[in-house]
């Protein structure tokens, strides 16, 4: 299983006001929060933190099948701006976050050693819903494969896993 | 106590700056759904729950945050938080 995230940092900027009061609690544990007050571009952090929470949801979602919407309870471990872990419920997520000027993007695997077989999924490339996931059809290895799908604003990402 | 057919319409006014699909706004029941039927970002979900502790001078828990996902589950944590307050 997969789970990814990007966020269009131009768009973020006009639809959400992270400094409002009370919303920062709302998402982010403690430590995050502090994460965030010291980081150098707070609002980069911000939304480094929060695809990482998004795109191990997905898979968190997806395994266990429960649906909610509690980010504190998705606890990131920062490493460094790109490395990290997400914790849920003693579920443990592995993430790898791209970050540029007009963007973040997150994915979210269940093994550090996945991050060896991602393939990225273009626009064109069929994908269908099976048993409710995005699933492509690998016409090499004959399976099935669970696609995770990103969409804000300019940009559009997707994403699984080659088979190994 | 208030009605719930009252809540529905504060909801419509609370959650329409996050919503582009105004026809889905429109056609909003107890059983839409945030995400799935008004596709609401969900970092947008959070500023929906600051706006409804604002209305209704509440303070909505984790908890209950993470079952509202529904105009239901809306409905239900607003009357029962407007409720232990009185």
């Amino acid at each position: 299983m997969i789970g990814n995230d990007i966020v269009d940092l131009a768009l973020a900027k006009k639809e959400s006001n992270w400094q409002r009061k009370g919303f920062l609690e709302k998402i982010f544990t403690q430590k995050e929060q502090l994460l965030i007050k010291n980081a150098k571009n707070s609002e980069e952090m911000v939304w480094n933190l929060w695809t990482r929470k998004e795109a191990a949801y997905k898979i968190y979602n997806r395994e266990t099948g429960f649906r909610g919407f509690n980010p504190v309870k998705l606890v990131c471990f920062y490493e460094d701006q790109s490395k990290g872990t997400v914790s849920c419920e003693g579920f443990l997520y592995y993430t790898q976050t791209f970050v540029s000027k007009e963007f973040i993007y997150t994915i979210a695997v269940l093994e550090k050693e996945y991050f060896k077989y991602l393939e990225k999924i273009d626009v064109a490339t069929k994908i269908s819903k099976i048993n409710g996931i995005p699933s492509i059809f690998d016409n090499v290895s004959l399976v099935v494969k669970p696609v995770s799908i990103s969409h804000h604003g300019r940009f559009w990402e997707a994403v699984t896993m080659l088979p190994f | 106590m208030i009605q719930k057919q009252e809540i529905i319409e504060q909801l419509k006014e609370i959650i329409k700056p996050y919503v582009n699909d105004k026809l889905a706004l429109n056609s909003l029941t107890e059983t839409t759904d945030f995400i799935n039927d008004l596709k609401i970002n969900s970092a947008n979900l959070v500023d929906v729950v600051l706006d409804i502790e604002e209305k209704y001078n509440i303070v909505i828990d984790n908890e209950s945050m993470e079952r509202m996902v529904n105009v239901q589950a809306a409905i239900e944590i607003i009357e029962t938080k407007v409720g232990e307050k009185n």
